[in-house]
Parts: structure tokens; C-alpha cells; sequence
């Protein structure tokens, strides 16, 4: 379903963030994208859904060549593929109900907007969607009233508005305690095997990775160094690990690897 | 680091310990403050030294010829001498120096204190003499502004007056003199007794002569009120007769009656007249009716106290519109994008804080020339002043944005429309209104000031009384801004309170 070829991105300044990437999504796959610190994982999300420009290759959803799409095409695709992030990017003084309707954007139209217009049929998929992921009280509360975790989850509730058939995850979790990092996770799983919505994410931690990984690629300054399943991954070393990750990475005692 | 930290000291070392002589590092000094550190590597010690001594140079010279203000020879004394030990010190400073000896000394700072405290003091004409001995003077004055209550009220009044003829010179036939008439159907009556006369007049060489001794007589007045005797002559002209260098004025008895004596008033009849001329003797009463009622103070300085919150209303709404523009043109993280717009960026930049730095009452001089005196000029000049305020500060609520929310709303599909309603507003306005509010709040202190200038408002007429030694008037304007500023203070406080 998304297939990604030849992708170099070459940023402003020259810094080659992505260099000749190539891989393949398998439909309904839990992807994990692991890499240090710097190996392009964020450009490489945001090329996927074109917030950031590749400077060459190609991206293919669904066959489509949605590399060079634009205006009203572009917001087609953007609003099939749902985004969340470290820093959860909600509006912070917006009560949790807007922010969750905002993921409705794609699907409004602009003159409705103007005016703060969603229709009720949106109200109730919003109010769903909050409760799909245990926020039902929180929905009059402004948005940074709330804990980093339920945070989250307002993004994810705000990344299902637009019904997504895949879902990209910037580390979703590298805020978040250990504790948190599994509910957030396990709400990601849960989509990916009931929804059938394909989950792209990118992860520190060697246990997260081991644990929910379907498909796992590695990333190393710009370059796939790894592409492999949960089995592959299972089966990985500490040596393999270092080697996607460099010298400096260990396997911490808290089972993580650091960037 | 410990490794760098060595090296590094062993070159200051290097530096600090070059074969200096002290005796040149002390005669350079002694020619040209600061020479003789400069010359043993101390640059910005001795460029601060030099130019410390080049101004107390010039202010000495300054203080001894300007004709700002009158120096006494004991501060220009003071001062010589502090310039000199302070020569002396830094000649000290830099044999030190070029020996490498540690020289921590305090005492140029301290002499460079005392030449600058004593100038000081006499260049703002210092005077605590004055300060305290004529306080009285502006004791009364001041009491008056702050407790100016009398000035806010006023009793309406009714005047009951009343004429009756007097003739002069008297007639040859007494029958013929001015019968007393003076009475009304109200029951107010006055009559003079006689009822003609001679006037007081002035002789050359045989001086003041008394005119005829009059009794006035009257009665049907309020009773245990004051009445007072006016004069009018052949003309008509009214005037206050005065007798032993006092106006002529009574008290009316418990019966409402009256009478009282005096001498006829000196007045040069014109050598015209033929005959008998009648004057009139007039009694007057003035009373207060009905309830006291705010003045015409409290309602004109009211007036104008509307007219200032409305220059500020309305000179934070034209800089409100206009500075939204220029605020996003002046924001870094809208503007680096390419060379032009980061141009544009610096120059926006720059006007807002030139035009920022020059004070609105300032801009109200300029304006009054502009468009005149009155509230238009204050509105334009509160106007420029603000844009340059709210530009700048809104284009900093700009460049603090998240700009998480907006990749995320633009993640979700929505048009450019839609991420600056969901994304980028949501977090602008709370920032915008506080500083709006915070503007509003200084405008309309700012709106009471410039009409000092011709700015219009309350200012202006507060001037006005100050200059016209209204001062009570001027109290009742005080405390009418007084009052307003602290109000909107308290309000603004509270609206910004909710919105931060
Ligand atoms: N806007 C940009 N302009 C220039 N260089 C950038 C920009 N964004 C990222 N880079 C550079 O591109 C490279 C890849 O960055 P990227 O953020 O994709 O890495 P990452 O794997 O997500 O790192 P992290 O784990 O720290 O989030 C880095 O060298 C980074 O410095
Ligand atoms: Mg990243």
C-alpha cells in the first residue's frame, strides 16, 4: 500500500538527510522505524505525507504517485494518513473537543470553517473518538489541562477524525514514562489489528520494538541499514543493535536502547 | 579543560609579564590618562581611563563657563581636586601595572563618584533650602487641589431687588423731588430719606467732599440675611457705592426690615446736565434656593474626561488595525524565508523601534502642528505611538507561536485557511488581547498628559485651571484622572487576568 522509492531529501542547507531510501509497507503492518538520533527518521515520516518536500524518488499510496500532489489531490491523500507526535502538537489553550475536530479539516469545507462550523455528524465521531480512547470527561477541558499521556491520546483521538487508513507516529512516546508508553502503544496496536489501520513509528526503545513491531526498518545517517519482522528483530543482538545504532548504544538496564 | 585552563593562564602570564617599564608606563600616564596601561597591555582599562579623564575634563570646563546655572567656587574646587587625585590614581594604577602588582583600589570610582555628585548637584539646581522653607506657600495651594469639593458644588441663587429715586441737585420747590415709590406687590419695599441731595465729589485744591448723608430704609426681605446697596446713575449704570472704604451692606432684622446709613457716592455729573437728575438706590438680596447642585467644573472636566477615554478608545482601535499588518511583517518567523522579505523584516523592524522611542507627547507637538490643537491631534499621536508599541510586541506573540500545532493541522488534510483559524489565531489572540488591553490601559494615562501640549481632553483644561491658579478646578480634574486611571487599571487587570 505505501511504497517508498529512491527517496534522497536534501535539506536547505545541504545537510542529506535521506539518501536513496527505498522499502515497502506491507498492508496492515505495525512499522517501526529505529535509527539514532539524527538518522532521518522524522524527515522520513514527514516526507510520507509530503509536510516535508523529497528532493528525489518517489512516494506510492495505493499505487498512486503522490510525490509532485498538490492543492485539493494533496489534502485528499493528507487526510487519509493520521499524524501524531512527540510533543503531542495540540492546540494548547483549545478545549480537547476542537482539537479532535480539528482532524476533521480534511473533510470540512474552509467556509464552514470560517465560521468554527462542524456539523453534528462530526460532533458525535468526535465525541466517539474521545471515548474510543477513555477521554469522555476531558472533552470541555482546554488541552494543556491534561497530562502528557491523555494528551496523546487526544492526538490519536484527533488522528482517527480523519478516519486514517494509516497512521504515521513521530515518537509517540518518547515523553512519556514507561507506564504511558505501553497504553499509547497498546491504543496504536489495538487500531492496527481491529481497524486494519497501518501504523508507521518510529521508537527508541529495544523492548517498545521488540513488543509491537510487525515490520521494523533501521536507519543510519540517512541510509536503510536494516529491514526485517518482529522475528528478525527478536532474534537481533546486541552487536546487530550497536550497529544500527552505533558504538555509543547500549542496551540500558531499564531494557531501551538510547539514541 | 584543567589542561586548557593552564595553557590559557600561562599565556595571560605571558602577556601580563612583559619587561614594562614602570617608570614610562607611569610618565605616559601621567601625560595621557590611560597611556601607560594601554602601553602595559591593559587596552580597555586604559581606553575606559581615558576617556573617564577627557570628560571630567570637559565637564570642569563646562561647569566654569556655561551660564546654565551658577556654580559655586567651593564645588569647582571639590571638583579640580577630584580630578586631579583621580590623575594621580591612575598614574599609581599604571606603575602598578607595568609591575605586575595587584591593584584592586577602589578609590578612582570613588573620586569619579564625587565629581559627578557634585556637578550633578548643581547642574539640577539642588536647593533644600527652598525645598523646605517655602512649602508653606504651596501648603495652601495644595490643600486646595487635594480637597477642591467646594469648587464641585454649586447653590442655586434668586435675587430679590428692589429701586427707589433719588434726585440731585434737590429741586427749588422739595415737593418736586423724587417721590419714594419703591415698593412691589411682592411686599419688598426701600425708600431714601431725603430723597435728594448732594453727590460726593472731588474739589481741586479743597479735596474729598462728603456727598448728603442718605437712610435707607426697607423692609418685606428674607429676614437675618445679608442685603447689599447698589447705585444707579442717571444711565443706568449700576455700581457699589462705598462708605468709609466699605461696600454698603446690612442684615435684615427677624421681621425682614432693614435700614442703614450713608453718604451719597462721589460722582462727576457731566456739565451737560440741566436740572434734576435721578439716581436710583437699589437693595439687593441674594438668597439660595433648592438643593446644591454639581458645578460647572465637575461637568465641563467630566466632559473632557469622556473626550480623553474616547481619544484612547479610539487611538488604540486605528493602532490596533494598523499594527496587525506591520506586526506580521515584523516577525522573524514569517519573513527569513528569503533575502527581500528579511529586508523588509529589518527595516519594518527598525522604524517601529525609532518611532517606538520617541515619547506620544512628543508625537502630540508634532500632530497640534499637523491638525491643529484639540483631540484629533492627541488621537495621532497616542495612534503613532501605539502602532509602534503593539507592532512590536504582537510580532512577538507571533515569533513565540508553536509551530507544532500547525504541521499537525496541516497533517490533517486542512487548507491554508483552516491551519491559520485552527492553528495559528487560537494561539495568537490570547497574547493579542492582553497586550491590547495593556495598551488601552496606557493610552488613557498617556491621553490625560498630552492635552498638557494641546492634545485636547482633560489635559488641556487642567492646563488651563493650572495656568488660571484654578485650583480647586484643577483638583476636581486631578481626581477625575485619578479616579479614571485607577478604575481602567483595575479593569484591565482583570481582563488581562483571564485571558493570560
Ligand atoms: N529543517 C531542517 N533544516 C536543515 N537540516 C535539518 C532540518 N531538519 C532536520 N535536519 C537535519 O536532518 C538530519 C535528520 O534529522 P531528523 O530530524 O529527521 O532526525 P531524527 O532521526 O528524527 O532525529 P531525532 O531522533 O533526534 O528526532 C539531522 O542531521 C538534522 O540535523
Ligand atoms: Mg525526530
Amino acid at each position: 500500500m505505501l511504497k517508498v522509492e529512491h527517496l534522497t531529501k536534501v535539506y536547505d542547507d545541504g545537510t542529506v538527510a535521506l539518501e536513496d531510501l527505498s522499502f515497502e509497507v506491507p498492508e496492515n503492518a505495525f512499522m517501526i522505524v529505529i535509527g539514532l538520533s539524527g538518522s532521518g527518521k522524522s524527515t522520513l515520516l514527514r516526507c510520507i505525507n509530503r509536510l516535508i518536500d523529497p528532493t528525489e524518488g518517489r512516494i506510492l499510496w495505493n499505487g498512486e504517485d503522490i510525490t509532485a500532489a498538490k492543492g485539493q489531490d494533496l489534502r485528499v491523500v493528507r487526510r487519509k494518513i493520521g499524524m501524531i507526535f512527540q510533543q503531542f502538537n495540540l492546540v494548547r489553550r483549545s478545549t480537547v473537543l476542537t482539537n479532535v475536530l480539528s482532524g476533521r479539516l480534511g473533510y470540512t469545507s474552509p467556509t464552514w470553517s470560517l465560521i468554527n462550523h462542524f456539523s453534528p455528524a462530526d460532533q458525535e465521531r468526535a465525541r466517539a473518538a474521545l471515548a474510543r480512547v477513555g477521554l469522555t470527561e476531558k472533552v470541555n477541558n482546554r488541552a494543556d489541562a491534561l497530562s502528557g499521556g491523555q494528551q496523546q491520546r487526544v492526538g490519536i483521538a484527533r488522528a482517527l477524525m480523519q478516519e486514517p487508513e494509516m497512521i504515521l507516529a513521530d515518537e509517540p512516546v518518547a515523553s512519556l514514562d514507561p507506564v504511558l508508553a505501553h497504553s499509547i502503544l497498546g491504543q496504536l496496536e489495538q487500531l492496527n489489528k481491529e481497524d486494519k489501520i497501518t501504523v508507521v513509528c518510529s521508537l527508541h526503545y529495544l523492548d517498545l520494538v521488540q513488543r509491537y513491531a510487525t515490520h521494523v526498518i533501521g536507519l543510519r545517517d540517512g541510509h536503510l541499514v536494516f529491514e526485517g519482522t518482529n522475528r528478525d528483530i527478536l532474534n537481533m543482538t546486541d552487536e546487530r543493535f550497536k550497529d544500527i545504532y552505533g558504538q555509543e548504544a547500549e542496551r540500558t538496564a531499564a531494557g531501551s536502547i538510547t539514541g | 579543560m584543567s589542561n586548557q585552563n593552564n595553557s590559557y593562564g600561562a599565556n595571560r602570564r605571558k602577556v601580563e609579564t612583559p619587561h614594562r617599564s614602570p617608570v614610562i608606563a607611569g610618565v605616559l600616564s601621567a601625560i595621557l590618562p590611560g597611556a601607560g596601561q594601554i602601553y602595559t597591555g591593559q587596552i580597555a582599562r586604559g581606553i575606559g581611563f581615558m576617556l573617564l579623564a577627557a570628560s571630567m575634563v570637559g565637564l570642569l570646563l563646562w561647569a566654569r563657563t556655561t551660564h546654565e546655572f551658577e556654580i559655586f567656587q567651593g564645588i569647582l574646587i571639590v571638583m579640580l581636586v577630584a580630578l586631579v587625585l583621580f590623575w594621580l590614581w591612575q598614574i599609581v594604577s599604571a606603575v602598578w601595572g607595568a609591575t605586575n602588582r595587584k591593584f584592586a583600589s577602589s578609590w578612582g570610582l570613588i573620586l569619579v563618584l564625587i565629581f559627578t555628585y557634585f556637578l550633578g548637584w548643581q547642574a539640577t539646581e539642588v536647593n533644600l533650602r527652598k525645598f523646605f522653607t517655602e512649602f508653606s506657600d504651596t501648603f495652601t495651594i495644595f490643600t486646595r487641589v487635594m480637597w477642591p469639593w467646594e469648587a464641585a458644588i454649586e447653590r442655586p441663587e434668586e435675587l430679590t431687588t428692589i429701586k427707589s429715586p433719588w434726585g440731585n441737585p434737590c429741586p427749588e420747590i422739595l415737593s418736586e423731588a423724587p417721590e419714594q415709590t419703591g415698593s412691589e406687590s411682592s411686599g419688598v419695599w426701600v425708600m431714601v430719606d431725603p430723597p435728594c441731595g448732594e453727590l460726593g465729589s472731588y474739589v481741586v485744591g479743597e479735596g474729598l467732599k462728603e456727598g448728603t448723608m442718605l437712610t435707607v430704609r426697607g423692609g418685606g426681605f428674607d429676614p437675618n440675611d445679608t442685603v447689599e446697596i447698589w447705585w444707579e446713575d442717571p444711565i443706568g449704570q449700576e455700581f457699589q457705592p462705598r462708605y468709609q472704604g466699605d461696600t454698603v451692606s446690612t442684615t435684615t432684622d427677624s421681621q425682614g426690615n432693614f435700614e442703614i446709613a450713608f453718604s451719597a457716592p462721589q460722582y462727576q455729573t457731566p456739565a451737560t446736565a440741566v436740572g434734576m437728575q435721578v439716581h436710583k438706590v437699589e437693595a439687593r438680596q441674594v438668597k439660595s434656593v433648592g438643593a446644591p447642585i454639581l458645578s460647572e467644573t465637575v461637568s465641563l472636566a467630566f466632559g473632557r474626561m469622556l473626550i480623553t477615554i474616547f481619544q484612547a478608545l479610539m487611538a488604540t482601535t486605528f493602532g490596533i488595525v494598523l499594527a496587525l499588518p506591520f506586526s506580521f511583517l515584523a516577525a522573524r518567523n514569517l519573513m527569513s524565508g528569503n533575502p527581500f522579505t528579511l529586508a523588509i523584516y529589518y527595516g519594518i523592524r527598525f522604524i517601529l523601534n525609532v518611532t517606538r522611542s520617541i515619547e506620544p507627547i512628543i508625537w502630540a507637538v508634532i500632530a497640534t502642528v499637523w491638525v491643529g490643537l484639540g483631540p484629533f491631534a492627541g488621537v495621532i499621536a497616542l495612534t503613532i505611538h501605539t502602532i509602534a508599541a503593539l507592532g512590536k510586541l504582537y510580532s512577538e506573540a507571533i515569533e513565540s507561536i508553536d509551530p507544532g500545532p500547525i504541521e499537525a493541522i496541516t497533517a490533517t488534510g486542512a487548507n491554508w485557511l483552516q491551519v491559520i483559524i485552527y492553528a495559528i489565531i487560537p494561539q495568537v489572540i490570547p497574547p493579542f488581547l492582553s497586550f491590547t488591553i495593556y495598551r488601552w490601559d496606557i493610552n488613557v494615562r498617556m491621553s490625560t498628559i498630552i492635552g498638557f501640549v494641546g492634545g485636547g481632553g482633560i489635559g488641556q483644561i487642567l492646563f488651563q485651571w493650572i495656568n488660571q491658579t484654578r485650583w480647586s478646578s484643577a483638583g476636581i480634574a486631578v481626581w477625575m484622572i485619578a479616579f479614571t486611571v485607577s478604575v481602567m487599571d483595575y479593569a484591565s487587570s482583570e481582563l488581562r487576568k483571564r485571558f493570560v
